[in-house]
């Protein structure tokens, strides 16, 4: 009997040649995060998701060359990234700066994972909001970059003229004559409470009492009051089993795409979704959010902004990247200018506004918001909202005042 | 000593009398040409022979591309939302394949070629490694051996949403002894995966292996073959379609595989095209789903190339040569 | 890395070819192929030997010794498996089995010690850095003190700070010395650039410069290097006491066993740490009513979803496999290929197409195929369950088809033969024939696949995220929820952060079932029997 030893040979020397590599890595040690002693400092790690990151990069760039600190950028995933954040912390393997919307922040400091910033005088530039955003149990955390909320946009070949008042808003679009009077995304499986906020706000709701400061108090969960109810009971009238105007089935992509084809006059979104519909040629205003119970309807504002990690080893360098740098003007307004977003910097804020009519629009709207609570106890709340606003948009489970309190009455079960 | 016919069937495996002879006989008919059809042939025994299987085929893969349909047209469509629209195709617009390769922020070339590297080697060591297990379960005989096997099951039906947490833990300290196999590198990533590789895999190869009549390797023995000999040149060649099977399903695994990468891999330039497809689309508001369908499309392509380039092994069957 | 050394065995008693045994006494013989075999093994081995005590050294020079000694162990036994004749299975399995031990076994085992620590979001480091973490944040800025530029100075290995008040004055001091007014920093002492400073950033942080011999009227520090604070800390850390006292109130926490620093009202400060708790996390899952009562039928309904997912994965990709396998059948590559597609694309991305198309409204189900009806597919919990079984069955029956058709070409001819000979039909030789031995092979991987269904939380979570919801549980659990999807919503969902050690805790117990479901059926289906 013959044997093949091809086959022998063939795998000796691929095992040999794997053990090389592998004794040529282990002995080669690691590029990258070598410290080198002569002066030749640590780059700053910094956790960005790739949405922000373009805007990140020109700014790190001019950091180096006025500091000569190097500026890493790594993208990370925005689902994840917070969770990765509180668990590589505390490890000493995190970076040194995550850039993180502001209703993270309970949970970072809760676990430790963030540093207190004094920013001194910087503070005073950046709008109150942003500020508040910042701040948790009276200690300020980051440095704001952004600020974004919804806006009522406007078909303005369909609907001439602003409405002030849900009911014309949902009379105007009527009479377009459209195929939809309205349009808002709703997540088909659990809601879409943060879209819904303004609406519900303006029947004077809110989901946690606010302290003076206009810090949320985890203790005082208000989502069931009255004026709770009252919004839920409006809800189910304009829902599946009332006129309509709310339809669970339209979910945030397909509401882009009626707007966009010009089946609705009005689309409650962002400013992200604006470029999508500059690009598709329809010719639209940004409108005030109109209030559907008699009060002023308050969006959820969203601030992103820049925070250091508790366990950095390079939290000077990185302090003053933080603070110093990325509070300037020329910072911000770098920033905006690649992202797009309205700058929490009121200097940069008002450049921006005054040479792009968007950016004003949803700023002034964003004043008369409220951030969104940072509190950790927070995350115990989207889920059971977001499926009451369903059932109730629905027309599921009887009686809307019923199932917005038995939302209400698990959410404090789960918070405690 | 290891067919594999269950007790209470009538067939007695041991008895088939398989000798080095009957090999060529097991040739498998699938490497025949297609013989042209003839035209005597009437309709209706062509249909009942191969006739319904093209239309059993036909409906399948309309029931398999149906929704990859849906993604393809996104891929072609700049404004493409994912599930936005029953009326396919649309537009036709390269756009989001050039974004691809042009945007410095979606290094997507660079992607590619990581993922197809650690998707090569985990599935070549993968299979290495299984075969090297299955051939002792097959063929030995020792203390521990079923637990063993039983073990190694059990084992990797441990739920992996925690494994991640554990994993990062292990690897923070290898980082610390040997960087060049820890946090953020490729070969890390690749120990990681083969930390799973046995479990199913070794199952799967352990049945083929006791298809083999042990008739083959005794008579190997008696001609003065050592135990590797055996393996490597006679036992390996003769369960060729069961490797290429493992090898492709690790490599289809690993291509698609994202969670243990994106917490491994933190430079931008040494991840997957996994990660970075998901980076696209995790944002709070805006999901860039053409690009990412283009995206993944094109990551679909080296697994359609393997399968064709491995068919042979799997429909192939026992490949001559190896014994003369 | 395999042992190439030639034996021959003295044709052994039991067919048991190599094994533990005894009698087995293997001569060396040298043929070229036994050589380079010989050679494989000792560079290979060489070279884990060096690397090994390579990380030895690295290890002890850590202080990481039990690291050190078990790694030194498992090496010194790696060689005697390999240099010793004889071993043979271990020879064989020690490369896979490494690896295992490694990634797999420890785990699972680190997994298990989670379980019985308050681990999550609100407890996740050690001790020290909790308290170096509520030092840190009780520092406060004096109310509406100045901010001062400073600049650093350092002589020798001491470091100070040159601050500017915003008066025009200019005074010097250092940790252990109060400030006091100067015109510039004393001689010798020399004043750091940029770069310098952040070489040094670690001692320059820890700078605290009394602002008088009073230390209650605060300290000076600085964050970047460039400018200072005068700060006064509202909690006082006692080491001997081991207790934190708030300063204004004089409320003292104390160490509660429980991973945090509690005040007699019950106030704890952030953040906590990890400590062992024993089997509360374990007691949890049986005590709490809101989740015992659902729990039953998301067990049952894990049960269910795992055995159908299987059946009609399998099913449906031996039944392809059968169709396509025709030794003349034309086009069937092609076939083949487009077949096995829908494994090739990530799971997410057409778990969220097939959400789509099941939407109620606008989806192509309802709207193209069923012509507008109003089906509430994912909303309806029968239909949700059916849907998610259906769209399961898409995601993996390509996997089983590979698997199958790869099974298909090992049948042996000769039985097919024989029987076709004795007249059977083609579904009789299919049945008794072609199933049984088919079986066979795939039996083990039926149960990992009902394993992994058991466990498979993305295809849930993508299309109904375990709506719609339970009623009659203020958790949010719902029909279509199976057990991992649960723990994650439970453990994950609450209102503080993650709790890994709850997670953890029911991970175990699923663990626990699956594996009594699997030893079980390996029983029933004698997928282990040594058949001869």
């Amino acid at each position: 009997m013959m044997v093949n030893k091809k086959g022998v040979i063939g795998l000796g020397a691929l095992i040999a040649g794997s053990a090389m590599l592998l004794a040529g890595c282990a002995g080669g040690g690691s590029a990258g995060n070598t410290d080198s002693a002569d002066g030749d400092s640590t780059p700053i790690t910094v956790w960005v998701d790739i949405e922000r990151k373009p805007a990140l990069e020109d700014v790190a760039k001019s950091f180096t060359e006025d500091t000569g600190i190097e500026v890493k950028l790594v993208t990370k995933d925005f689902a994840t990234v917070d969770q990765d954040f509180i668990s590589q912390v505390p490890t000493g393997k995190g970076p040194d700066i995550i850039v993180s919307p502001h209703d993270k922040l309970g949970s970072y400091v809760s676990a430790g994972v963030v540093a207190p910033l004094e920013l001194g005088d910087v503070a005073d530039g950046f709008a109150e909001s942003a500020m508040q955003a910042m701040t948790y149990d009276g200690k300020v955390y980051g440095v704001p970059y952004s600020i974004e909320n919804v806006a009522l946009v406007r078909n303005t070949d369909l609907a001439p003229n602003p409405a002030t008042t849900f009911d014309e808003v949902i009379a105007n679009g009527k009479a377009a004559g459209t195929e939809y009077p309205f349009l808002v995304g709703l997540s088909p499986e659990q809601g879409d409470p943060y879209h819904m906020y303004p609406l519900q706000t303006s029947f004077g709701s809110q989901v946690f009492a606010q302290n003076a400061d206009g810090s949320y108090d985890a203790s005082q969960l208000v989502l069931g009051d009255e004026a709770g109810t009252a919004f839920a009971t409006w809800l189910a009238g304009q829902g599946a089993a009332g006129t309509g105007v709310f339809n669970a089935n339209i979910d945030g992509d397909k509401a882009r795409e009626f707007f966009l084809a010009g089946k609705s006059p009005y689309y409650l979104t962002g400013p992200w979704n604006v470029p999508a519909i500059k690009d598709a040629g329809i010719n639209y205003a940004i409108d005030p959010l109109p209030s559907a119970g008699g009060q002023e309807a308050k969006p959820f504002i969203g601030v992103n902004g820049f925070f250091l990690s508790s366990k950095s080893e390079n939290a000077l360098a990185a302090t003053n990247f933080i603070v110093n740098y990325l509070s300037t003007e020329d910072a911000q307004m770098s920033l905006y200018e690649v992202g797009g977003r309205p700058p929490a910097l009121t200097a940069a804020y008002e450049k921006a506004a005054a040479d792009d009519a968007d950016v004003a629009a949803f700023g002034k709207i964003g004043q008369t918001g409220a951030p969104m609570p940072a509190i950790p106890e927070m995350g115990g709340v989207w889920s059971d909202w977001g499926n009451a606003e369903l059932s109730i948009i629905k027309g599921e489970g009887g009686d809307p005042a019923t199932v917005w309190q038995t939302a209400a009455t698990n959410i404090q079960s789960k918070i405690g | 000593m290891s067919d594999v016919i269950p007790r209470g069937s009538n067939v007695n495996a041991a008895d088939s009398g398989l000798g080095l002879k009957g090999l060529e006989a097991v040739d498998r008919q699938d490497a025949l040409p297609e013989e042209p059809r003839q035209n005597r042939q009437s309709f209706r025994r062509w249909f009942v022979d191969k006739g319904w299987r093209h239309v059993v085929a036909w409906v399948a893969i309309l029931f398999a591309l149906f929704p990859l349909a849906y993604i393809l047209s996104v891929s072609f469509n700049p404004v493409g939302t994912l599930t936005g629209s029953n009326a396919l195709f649309q537009r036709f617009d390269l756009r989001n394949y050039t974004n691809l390769f042009n945007n410095p922020d979606v290094p997507y070339g660079q992607w590619y070629i990581n993922s197809l590297l650690i998707a090569i080697v985990t599935s070549v060591f993968t299979v290495l490694l299984c075969a090297l297990g299955a051939y002792s379960f097959s063929r030995m005989r020792f203390r521990g051996r079923r637990f063993g096997l039983v073990t190694l099951l059990v084992l990797q039906m441990f739920p992996q949403l925690l494994a991640i947490t554990a994993i990062f833990l292990l690897m923070i300290q290898i980082t610390d002894v040997f960087p060049a196999i820890g946090l953020g590198t490729h070969a890390g990533l690749i120990m990681i995966y083969l930390g799973g590789a046995l479990g199913v895999n070794t199952f799967l190869m352990y049945g083929f292996f006791n298809t083999i009549p042990t008739a083959i390797d005794e008579a190997a023995k008696i001609d003065g073959a050592g135990h590797a000999r055996v393996f490597f040149t006679i036992m390996l060649p003769l369960v060729t379609p069961i490797l290429a099977v493992i090898g492709l399903l690790t490599f289809i695994g690993i291509i698609g595989e994202f969670a243990i990468a994106s917490v491994i891999l933190t430079d931008p330039n040494q991840q997957t095209v996994a990660i970075g497809l998901f980076q696209l689309v995790s944002g709070f508001q805006s999901q860039n789903w053409g690009i990412f369908c283009a995206g993944a499309v094109l990551a679909a392509l080296p697994v359609m190339v393997l399968f064709l380039f491995l068919q042979r092994y799997i429909a192939g069957g026992l490949v001559s040569g190896s014994v003369k | 890395m395999a042992d190439v050394k030639s034996a021959e065995t003295k044709a052994p008693a039991a067919p048991s070819a190599w094994g533990d045994d005894p009698f087995h006494k293997p001569q060396r013989r040298l043929t070229s192929g036994g050589l380079v075999a010989l050679l494989v093994k000792v560079v290979l081995l060489a070279i884990i030997d060096a690397l090994t005590i390579f990380a030895v050294w690295v290890l002890v020079a850590k202080g990481d010794w039990i690291a050190a000694i078990v790694l030194a162990l498992v090496v010194i036994g790696v060689n005697f498996i390999y240099i010793r004749p004889g071993l043979l299975p271990g020879k064989y399995l020690t490369p896979g089995l490494a690896f295992l031990a490694v990634f797999q076994v420890f785990v699972i085992i680190y997994t298990g010690y989670i379980a019985f620590t308050n681990a999550g979001d609100q407890h996740n480091s050690t001790k020290e850095d909790a308290i170096a973490q509520i030092v840190r944040t009780s520092q406060e800025r004096v109310p509406d003190s100045p901010e001062y530029t400073v600049e650093v100075y350092k002589q020798a290995d001491q470091f100070g700070l040159l601050v500017a008040e915003p008066g025009g004055d200019t005074a010097f001091g250092t940790s252990d010395q109060a400030l006091e007014e100067a015109s510039s920093a004393p001689d010798g002492w020399e004043k750091l650039n940029l770069s310098q400073i952040v070489r040094f950033q670690d001692e320059i942080l820890a700078i605290n410069v009394p602002v008088s011999d009073d230390i209650n009227d605060g300290t000076l520090r600085t964050s970047d290097g460039q400018k200072a604070y005068v700060y006064v800390s509202s909690l006082e850390y006692d080491e001997s006491a081991d207790t934190f006292t708030n300063t204004e109130t004089g409320q003292v926490y104390a160490d509660d066993g429980q991973g945090n620093f509690r005040a007699e009202d019950g106030t704890t400060l952030t953040p906590g740490w990890r400590v062992v708790v024993g089997w509360q996390n374990f007691a949890y899952a049986f005590t709490n009513e809101q989740i015992r009562d659902p729990l039953i039928r998301v067990t049952l309904w894990t049960f269910f979803f795992a055995a159908a997912s299987t059946f009609v994965c399998f099913a449906m990709g031996l039944f392809l496999a059968i169709v396509l396998n025709h030794p003349t059948l034309r086009g069937k590559k092609i076939y083949r290929i487009l077949v096995i597609l829908p494994y090739a694309f990530p799971a997410y991305l057409t778990g969220l197409v097939w959400a789509g198309l099941f939407n109620q409204e606008f989806g192509f189900i309802n709207q193209v195929l069923l012509g507008g009806a109003q089906i509430p597919w994912l909303a309806e919990p029968w239909l949700a369950r059916g849907v998610v079984i259906f769209v399961n069955m898409w995601l993996g029956y390509a996997y089983m088809f590979l698997v199958c058709t790869g099974a298909l070409q090992s049948l042996p001819d000769d039985i097919i033969e024989a029987a076709k000979v004795d007249g059977a039909g083609a579904w009789r030789i299919f049945r008794s024939v072609k199933l049984p031995l088919l079986f066979v092979a795939v039996a083990p991987l039926l149960i990992a696949t009902f394993a992994y269904n058991f466990n498979n939380f993305g295809v849930i979570y993508m299309l109904t995220r375990g709506n719609p919801r339970f009623t009659d549980t203020t958790l949010d659990i719902g029909a279509t929820d199976i057990m991992i999807t649960m723990v994650y919503k439970v453990a994950f969902g609450g209102g503080g952060g993650r709790d890994l050690g709850l997670a953890s805790a029911l991970s175990i117990l699923i663990f626990i079932i699956v594996t009594i479901v699997a030893v079980i059926s390996f029983r029933q289906t004698k997928a282990l029997e040594d058949l001869n």
